[in-house]
């Protein structure tokens, strides 16, 4: 894992392939589209604006909401972090009954968001909200609209948002060598210096890439704080979006998100100094496999308990009522009257029987998994060079790899458009646009930063001297990349994929852009179907959508990574093989569910 | 690993290979989308997409609706421009098409409806890109089950300057909006003055500044009728068409308040895409959708208010009706046009909060 100098690493006729292809990549599609467009934006006639600096600085609400947005960015980085960390070692570290359930609960994440999931809150704790009548009960007194502004908001981003740990730092978390946490114990640590001495130092990687996506998550934040952030807590997306849309002001929009843009980037250096020169894989010789550790503490055992039963209803109770919700009507779920005998069908039957049917989930579902396949797939090569070969070659590219992060998506397709409407000699001289290829494109740009991000952290968790000793045996890059490497990062690579998959289904912004106008993608028909001037309808068809993708995600979440991550889960089933055979055996191949 | 590789690829393969007979079927014919014509518009909803392609198909069209907000497909259409797309466009509002001419993304054409309609809706311009088809009003409605029509707000004005509506109307969180834009385009229109920020006297900003220092903000996903029926507020805007079905949806009644200067309209228009490379074709479908006929039984069938004369006799007695009561606003789109975006910017940094 020490850094190789950028000559060396060029020997390597790998590298070679995998950096041509690579520059080639960045060059076409993450620089040139983007430069293009903010060129068009900031040099408007050839000239360089500068009016945009000036307007924004001089208006007290972008200021306060762009500081609300670093605000939340900021708290969220640290409370999800608590849940997240909180919840993780509930369903996989110690033992408390019922765990199994309770990971379904936590799970529930993996499978909604957005609007529908602010208004799942709302319902519960808004001021007509169930649990705000039971309190307004017991404290007549109480403010009704108790649930607003920056508390709520940022409690409902916390509990939505601990997918990425769930799922990445659970499976770091079954990398850690049982036996280093036996010999601690028998030296007499407690539970807490345990957790704190051993299990977290190496989950350092993977926490700080979650860290750097919950900084970003509350940078971007959209749904949540219009929904519940009240006249008090505004952030800056709506804000960029519709300066985004209105053709005068788009340098605005562009500097916001610049500035969001740097404030991202400049957390991954931040976190990839942090992370630098640890060592985050077991030393041991012979490494065995997490066993679940009791509580010793009973005080400290119920409140745990107490504790992860408490979460475990926050997290599902919204989804619950976003089910029930979805057969009532839409003036029932805007007044937030539900009553038994109201529930119908009628919903389901309005959105399935449309005549485009069923075509718009086939072309998503399509559309999603290439995209996601080719994502991971292609960035497994490209991360595991940037983890292997540190200098200021693989840097300069880490860094150009995280450009679509800082701008928003509309920016992005728009980008395309400009710099392919005509015969490009950077893609052998065709022309993309109005073909069914520049949208798999955007959708593959989009997840990069994620999955490269998610990637390297899996591969800094694997031990080096396993590879060595394939190395020293005669072993080819290539066989090494395959028979060592990958399996120990299959888990995690199956999991990005399934994430990548999950958060392109319902895609709008891309889409309503770049989408062929023959094979439109269920982000549009969903948008024609729930937009605010489209009638009552319009809300539960939102309801209705939001349930039915939460049954396609929810499946591909169950096919790629619940089945093996419920078995690796239930008992460390060799408890004295290497770490790489046990990632190996928890980790089926996805092929065998399609 | 590898097998699992293979296996996904195969897997998309798969679905891609389902959907691409329905593809590569209507394509054949070369160019994107074969001899099918492409239509943007962001008056889709509500089933209007699927009836105007069953409709244009009994009459020999075959053509592909894409549907978009108002200023996504503004913002497609001019995007696209050196290599369109669509064919047609239809719905926008004459802001947003006056934006798409002035990038040069739409063409002149005169339908065979042209004497058919009001000119003075269309394209201000001799050369005429884009025809009206229908007229929408934008409207402040209220409650009219807890206000009489003698209480009631008199104009938009009222709302913040007189104390029994301050707290009782719903104000816009965002000008994203075709019809938030209409009702700033009414309100600013009367205070024109040159001299003026962004051709606007101080006094008009001042009306601006009292809209969003009063009012309730809009709720996400929550629908200003909804909010109503609960009693959270008693008045907002509203474009003309929708308070009939949503008054049923949420079982309220509104009424809707003439001011004396009039309520802007809004009127969605039509017009050929440039550079389409089935023009003729194009034209033929712009001759037909916008012909009384066609404007008559779309009238009927969405409770819209044609421009088309000969299509009004078709409409809904009650939409004509309302509309003949109606006063137009005079406002010189023109400079509304010119101005909207910089409004839009200066309102959206400076005055809401």
């Amino acid at each position: 894992m020490s850094g190789t100098s950028a000559k060396s690493m060029l020997r390597s006729p790998f590298v070679i392939i995998v950096g041509t292809v690579l520059t080639w990549f960045i060059a076409a599609f993450l620089v040139w589209p983007n430069a293009n467009v903010l060129i068009e934006t900031f040099f408007p006639g050839g000239n360089f604006s500068g009016r945009a600096a000036e307007k924004l600085f001089s208006s007290q609400r972008a200021m306060k909401s762009l500081g609300n947005s670093f605000l939340l960015a900021v708290a969220l980085s640290i409370t999800v972090n608590v849940v997240g960390i909180f919840i993780v070692l509930v369903t996989h570290y110690f033992r408390i009954r019922g765990s199994r359930i309770l990971f379904l609960g936590y799970a529930t994440t993996f499978i909604y968001g957005g609007i529908v999931l602010a208004a799942g809150y709302k319902f519960i704790y808004g001021e007509k909200g169930i649990v705000t009548a039971f309190l307004l009960n017991v404290f007549p007194g109480m403010e009704p609209g108790w649930f607003s502004g920056f508390f709520a908001v940022l409690a409902v981003m916390t509990f939505a948002t601990t997918t990425n740990h769930m799922l990445f730092v659970a499976n770091a978390l079954k990398g850690v060598d049982y036996q280093t946490i036996e010999a601690a114990r028998n030296l007499g640590a407690s539970t807490w210096t345990i957790l704190r001495r051993i299990v977290l130092p190496m989950l350092k990687p993977t926490l700080f890439a979650v860290t750097i996506l919950s900084f970003l998550t509350g940078l971007g934040a959209l749904s949540a704080p219009q929904v519940l952030g009240g006249r008090d807590f505004q952030t800056i997306t709506p804000m960029i979006l519709t300066f985004t849309n209105s053709p005068t002001s788009r340098d605005l929009a562009a500097l916001l998100a610049v500035i969001l843009g740097v404030a991202t980037i400049l957390m991954l250096a931040v976190m990839s100094r942090l992370e630098k020169g640890g060592t985050y894989f077991s030393v041991s010789k012979v490494s065995s496999a997490l066993q679940k550790q009791k509580i010793a503490n009973p005080a400290a055992n119920v409140a745990v308990h107490a504790a992860a039963y408490l979460l475990f209803a926050v997290y599902t109770l919204p989804v619950v009522l976003i089910v029930l919700f979805s057969f009532a009507d839409g003036a029932a779920i805007q007044t937030g009257h539900l009553s038994l005998d109201s529930l119908t069908m009628d919903n389901y039957v309005r959105v399935l029987t449309q005549p485009s049917g069923l075509r718009p989930f086939v072309i998503s579902v399509v559309y999603s998994a290439v995209a996601a396949v080719i994502a991971v797939g292609g960035l497994l090569f490209v991360a595991r060079i940037l983890q292997k070969h540190k200098n200021w070659v693989t840097a300069m590219f880490e860094y150009l790899l995280h450009i679509p992060w800082i701008l928003p998506s509309a920016l992005l397709a728009l980008g395309l458009i400009i710099s392919y409407d005509h015969p490009n000699p950077l893609v052998g001289g065709a022309v993309l646009t109005g073909t069914t290829v520049i949208l798999l494109i955007a959708f593959v740009t989009v997840k990069i930063p994620f999955t490269l991000r998610m990637l390297k952290a899996s591969f800094a968790s694997v031990n080096s001297s396993l590879e060595e000793a394939a190395a020293i045996m005669g072993a080819k890059t290539l066989y090494v990349f395959r028979r060592i490497l990958l399996p120990l990062v299959l888990p995690a690579a199956a999991a990005i994929a399934a994430l990548n998959f999950n958060s392109m289904l319902d895609d709008y912004d891309t889409a309503i852009f770049l989408a062929h106008p023959l094979v439109q993608p269920l982000g549009l028909v969903i948008k024609a179907n729930t937009d605010g001037a489209e009638g009552v309808d319009g809300v539960s068809n939102t309801f209705v959508y939001t349930v039915l993708l939460m049954v396609i995600t929810g499946l591909t979440m169950y096919l790629v990574y619940g089945r093996s991550g419920g078995r690796g889960r239930s008992k460390g089933r060799k408890p004295l093989a290497a770490p790489g055979t046990v990632a190996a055996t928890v980790s089926p191949s996805p092929a065998r569910t399609g | 690993m590898v097998t699992a590789a293979v296996a996904v690829t195969l897997l998309a393969g798969c679905g891609a290979g389902s959907a691409a007979p329905e593809t590569s079927g209507s394509s054949s014919a070369g160019g994107a989308s074969g001899d099918t014509l492409v239509v943007y518009t962001n008056s889709n909803g509500e089933g209007r997409g699927e009836w105007l392609t069953k409709k244009a198909a009994e009459a020999g069209f075959k053509i592909e609706i894409v549907g978009a907000g108002g200023a996504d497909a503004t913002n497609k259409l001019i995007a696209e421009k050196n290599n369109p797309i669509a064919d047609v466009a239809f719905g926008l509002n004459n802001m947003y098409f006056a934006q798409v001419k002035a990038a040069d993304a739409i063409e002149a054409y005169k339908p065979a409806w042209a004497d058919e309609v009001d000119a003075s809706l269309a394209d201000s311009d001799d050369e005429k890109a884009y025809w009206p088809l229908v007229k929408q009003a934008i409207m402040l409605g209220y409650n009219s089950d807890r206000i009489t029509s003698e209480q009631a707000p008199k104009d938009w004005t009222d709302l913040w300057s007189k104390d029994e509506f301050r707290t009782r109307y719903e104000r816009v969180t965002g000008l994203g909006t075709a019809t938030a834009q209409l009702v700033f385009a009414g309100i600013l229109s009367r205070y024109r003055d040159d001299s003026g920020d962004l051709g606007i006297s101080d006094e008009g900003w001042k009306q601006v500044e009292q809209y969003f220092q009063n009012g309730s903000p809009a709720v996400a996903k929550t629908d200003l009728f909804a909010r109503i029926a609960s009693g959270e507020v008693d008045m907002g805007q509203m474009p003309s068409s929708i308070v009939a079905e949503r008054e049923k949806s949420f079982k309220v009644s509104v009424e809707t308040v003439l001011p004396s200067v009039g309520v802007p309209l809004a009127v969605e228009q039509v017009a050929l895409v440039k550079g389409t490379d089935k023009k003729e074709q194009a034209q033929k479908f712009i001759d037909w959708f916008g012909s009384a006929d066609v404007q008559g039984e779309w009238a009927q069938q969405f409770n819209s208010m044609p421009v088309n004369k000969g299509a009004a006799a078709k409409a809904k007695p009650e939409v004509v009706e309302f509309f003949d009561g109606l006063k137009q606003q005079d406002i010189d789109w023109n400079f509304v046009q010119q101005n909207m975006g910089a409004w839009v910017e200066k309102i959206e940094l400076e005055y809401m909060t």
